[in-house]
């Protein structure tokens, strides 16, 4: 382990370094990080040749698959499909975010406090108990909304429609404002106030000093989060999972888990051939976002020490103000809480009224306690979270290091390897890890069990994990581990003595982000499915809705919300306030 | 050109009020040197940014060129945009997003009346080349260096030629160096344009090679307001003595008062000193007597007759290169003396040390 920390001599790579192997740790690393990212991909893209029907089989290479993928008029749908919902909810989600943002952090609106608690606990919600709580309040048949705007105001017919586009677009919209408000407030925060001031003694009115100085110094961090959200929403599932499928409007995530799943027989290499262009679209973002960052730091670079900047009085507009912000809590908090709630209490969907009052029981919640499934999905669940929560740590903070402290000649790859997953969208990822380990499965035989699905997340936690503990460890200056070198401590005992303590709070933190992520995300564990071996409780949530369910899934629903409302209350108490910024 | 009459300024923080400024009152005629010097936290920077109008104010009357720009008890605030004022910040807020041409030309686009192209062309130009940057006017404004964002700071505050101009501790950020060259450049070229300017410092250095008055504060108030010169030999009271030079105080008794512009005698705790004391001192009065670390004679042999002589050992010698500074210790206690670089003592040797009558100021009077 020594040698990991060698502090001298140039970084150029030569030939006779790399075979003399100066850091055999960091090698070994590097080598085992390029075969977890690059099998997969490698076997997905040999797969999208393969004629074979099974999956994990090699054969008859051709662009048969593609024919059948591209060669369609469906396809352009399912394009425009994604396009759409991607450009529309980002657009509607992100002017919102940026709207409350503004509202929160420069205006005197009311109810700071609520807005800055409630706006990143909607973070919390995962995805398909979003959507099934928005089935039940906008579904043209059953929707609560709907029916109670027929009765009272004589509707003939339900005034909205859950499962269309435009549907998916409005929820995926709401759900993209919380991860862009928490980006959005630093922003607007950070900005050096001196800028503005300077224009204001140079003459500027407050409309010209906006226009002029403020948007365009915080423009480069807006399309950062534009592009972030672009990609976050472009690899979603869940919405478009519950609430298209049903209606048939695919976009590409759900394609590929269609295609997957067909009724007859599975066509993996077409899903392997639409994998390839969904796959380009997220790589095209991310590479984007990278460049957009890098920008965004560039104009970092000139601060001052900040004044508070004085709050813009918005007279009685800021009650217009509140009430838009509290009609999106809500949409997003309020009303999908209440309607789970209430159906969870009642054995069918049904409107509040005498009758209905008269069904109200726990019935449900005992049947989700005496059904054997749900502990063995709890303990499966926990076994994920965990794996998932350690593997993440660890992965990153090796790497972190190797990055930070090191002269290692493999860093720049190695940084760049722990970001590749995130370009892979998570069904893109589940797909690949699916072929790679059906082939090796005689060796390593992990498929079909929850350690698979953890190594999913891992993949895709790491580009985050690294980014995390890479900011926490440059924070600790060099010197201080020198120190503890020349007091004569060795390198594990200056890890355990120094860094583990002053590292506590990001290990802590980055746990608790992939813990929210791994229990919300629904696309990767439902395409790993198997049976009840690595059945995790988004899934089981899937499945029990896909029975029709509505009761025991709706009892779940408030159960995983009230725990993960309650981890997100303690996590704020302790101090970790932007948990689950990142997606 | 500037008057502030009473200017009061409150902070509320978590645990009530905090008086930032209590009571400000000053004057800076057309085309001088004003400067604000204090330590960090006395409110000259809130001071300064009232005049600005970037802060409203508790108390008080700002006037600029005659017009009334604040005033707390008849509810006037002009927004600083309406104010003819240039201001250099501490962090230079030069905008990130626009290159060097466009940050300098910005004021003069915001003008009610803006002017035609070439005439803003040719005056960002003269801006940029008062402050020596020519030809960089199409350089990204990220890309500068520190001592070129404060020239650019400045060149932008003063290209629409205000009637005040505002200097928010602009040399702070600059290493010493440079911090050295801009401060007779900036004085010159104010003193060319004559400019009335409005200077915030914490740095005695500065306030007192650039200014033709200087106003000490502390605590929200000013405690003196005089030339940098009679600053430095009239100190009022003993925190601006403190603060201006290094100084040795000490308490003592008035033994004999002497009638005006006579010698008086003091006694403190290591004998007797010769001094001027203020009119009206009373046999007997408490008083404490600054001496400036440089005002002091030192020697090896003791000269027969003259007064105010000191005996002590060196305890510490610093080498400065212009000078040496050494404390001496007489009677227990350490005096702070600056003696000329090439004076062969060592640590250890027996020294006299004098400070004429002059050089002692009476920096406090208490009757008892």
């Amino acid at each position: 382990m020594d040698k990991v920390i060698e502090l001298s001599g140039p970084p150029s790579v030569s030939w006779r370094r790399v075979l003399r192997i100066r850091h055999p740790w960091a090698t070994l690393l590097l080598l085992f990080l390029i075969l977890l990212t690059m099998a997969p991909l490698l076997t997905l893209i040999f797969g999208s040749f393969s004629n074979s029907t099974e999956i994990g089989e090699f054969k008859d290479f051709g662009l048969q698959n593609y024919a059948r993928a591209y060669l369609r008029k469906t396809t352009l749908v399912i394009l425009g499909n994604t396009l759409i919902l991607t450009a529309g909810s980002v657009f509607l989600g992100v002017s919102l975010a940026l709207s409350l943002a503004w509202l929160v952090e420069r205006t005197n609106i009311p109810c700071k406090g609520i807005l800055y608690a409630a706006i990143p606990l909607t973070l919390a919600i995962p995805g398909v108990l979003h959507a099934i709580s928005w089935i039940l309040l906008f579904s043209p048949r059953m929707g609560y909304v709907n029916r109670w705007m027929m009765t009272t105001f004589g509707l003939s017919t339900a005034p909205f429609n859950t499962y269309t586009l435009h549907g998916m677009i409005v929820l995926e919209a709401l759900r993209v404002v919380p991860t862009a408000f928490l980006l959005m407030v630093p922003l607007l925060r950070n900005m050096d106030t001196s800028l503005e001031e300077a224009a204001a003694v140079s003459g500027a009115a407050p409309f010209s000093r906006l226009r002029r100085i403020t948007l365009p110094v915080v423009s480069s961090g807006i399309i950062a989060v534009l592009i972030y959200e672009t990609i976050t929403v472009l690899e979603t599932f869940e919405i478009p999972g519950i609430l298209g499928l049903p209606a048939r409007i695919y976009v590409f995530s759900t394609k590929i888990y269609a295609v997957t799943q067909g009724l007859e027989t599975p066509d993996y290499g077409q899903a392997n051939a639409l994998a390839m262009a969904y796959m380009l679209m997220a790589a095209v973002g991310v590479l984007l976002y990278a460049r957009a960052t890098r920008r965004a730091e560039k104009f970092a670079v000139i601060t001052g020490r900040g004044y508070r900047p004085k709050l813009l009085d918005l007279g009685w507009w800021r009650y217009a103000a509140a009430g838009v912000a509290g009609l999106y809590l809500t949409l997003t908090l309020v009303l999908p809480l209440l309607v789970l709630f209430w159906t969870s209490l009642l054995p069918y969907p049904a409107m509040p009224s005498e009758k209905s009052l008269a069904l109200v029981s726990l019935d449900n919640y005992r049947t989700i306690a005496i059904y054997g499934a749900t502990w063995k999905v709890l303990k499966n669940t926990a076994l994920m979270v965990a794996a998932t929560a350690v593997g993440t740590i660890v992965l990153s903070f090796f790497i972190s290091w190797i990055i930070v402290r090191t002269r290692f000649w493999g860093r720049g790859l190695l940084d760049m390897l722990a970001f590749l997953p995130r370009s892979i969208p998570g069904i893109v990822k589940a797909l690949a890890l699916m072929w790679i380990f059906l082939v090796l499965r005689p060796y390593f035989p992990i498929y079909g069990t929850v350690w698979l699905i953890s190594l999913g997340f891992i993949l895709s936690f790491i580009a985050y994990g690294t980014r995390s503990i890479t900011a926490s460890l440059l924070q600790i200056h060099r010197e201080l581990e020198e120190a503890a070198y020349l007091s004569g401590a060795t390198l594990p005992v200056t890890f355990w003595r120094i860094h583990f303590p002053l590292l506590v709070p990001a290990f802590v933190g980055l746990a608790i982000w992939s813990m929210f992520l791994s229990i919300r995300l629904t696309g990767l564990p439902l395409m790993l499915y198997e049976g009840a071996e690595n059945q995790v409780l988004s899934v089981f949530i899937w499945m029990m809705w896909d029975d029709g369910q509505m009761g025991a899934v709706s009892g779940l629903g408030v159960l995983t919300l009230l725990f993960l409302f309650l981890v997100a209350v303690v996590m704020r108490r302790m101090g970790f306030r932007e948990v689950g910024a990142h997606r | 050109m500037v008057k502030v009459r009473g200017l009061v300024k409150r902070y509320e923080v978590d645990d009530g009020d905090v008086q930032a400024v209590r009571g400000v009152d000053f004057e800076v005629p057309q085309g001088k040197f004003f400067t604000l010097l204090g330590p960090s936290g006395c409110g000259k920077t809130t001071t300064l940014r009232s005049v600005a109008g970037l802060e409203t104010i508790d108390d008080g009357e700002i006037e600029i060129d005659g017009q009334i720009v604040t005033s707390a008890p008849r509810g006037i605030f002009v927004s600083p945009h309406q104010r003819d004022i240039g201001m250099v910040f501490q962090s230079y807020a030069i905008w990130p997003h626009m290159s060097v041409f466009e940050n300098v030309e910005f004021p003069l686009t915001q003008l009610k009346a803006k002017p035609p192209k070439s005439v803003i062309r040719e005056k960002v130009l003269r801006a940029l080349s008062l402050v020596h940057m020519d030809g960089l006017e199409d350089r990204p404004a990220p890309q500068l260096s520190g001592g070129q964002q404060q020239r650019l700071a400045l060149a932008r505050a003063i290209v629409r030629e205000p009637k005040v101009l505002l200097l928010d501790e602009p040399l702070s950020n600059l290493d010493a160096q440079l911090r050295a060259e801009m401060r007779f450049e900036l004085k010159s070229l104010v003193k060319r344009l004559g400019i009335t300017t409005l200077y915030v410092t914490h740095d005695q250095l500065e306030a007192l090679t650039m200014s033709d008055q200087v106003a000490v504060m502390h605590g929200g108030k000013i405690v003196q307001v005089s030339s940098p010169k009679e600053l430095y030999r009239k100190p009022k009271d003993r925190f601006v003595a403190g603060f201006i030079g290094t100084s040795n105080f000490f308490e003592g008794k008035v033994l004999t008062v002497g009638p005006s512009n006579q010698l008086s005698s003091v006694e403190i705790a290591m004998g007797t000193l010769q001094c001027f004391l203020p009119e009206a001192t009373h046999r007997g009065a408490a008083v404490v007597l600054a001496m400036r670390a440089e005002h002091f004679e030192i020697s090896l042999d003791k000269r027969a007759g003259a007064e105010n002589t000191l005996k002590g050992k060196v305890s510490n010698l610093l080498f400065l290169g212009e000078s040496l500074d050494c404390h001496i210790e007489v009677d227990g206690q350490l005096i702070h003396v600056k003696a000329p670089a090439d004076l062969a003592i060592e640590d250890g040797d027996e020294v006299f040390i004098r400070v004429p009558p002059e050089r002692c100021i009476a920096v406090e009077v208490r009757d008892s």
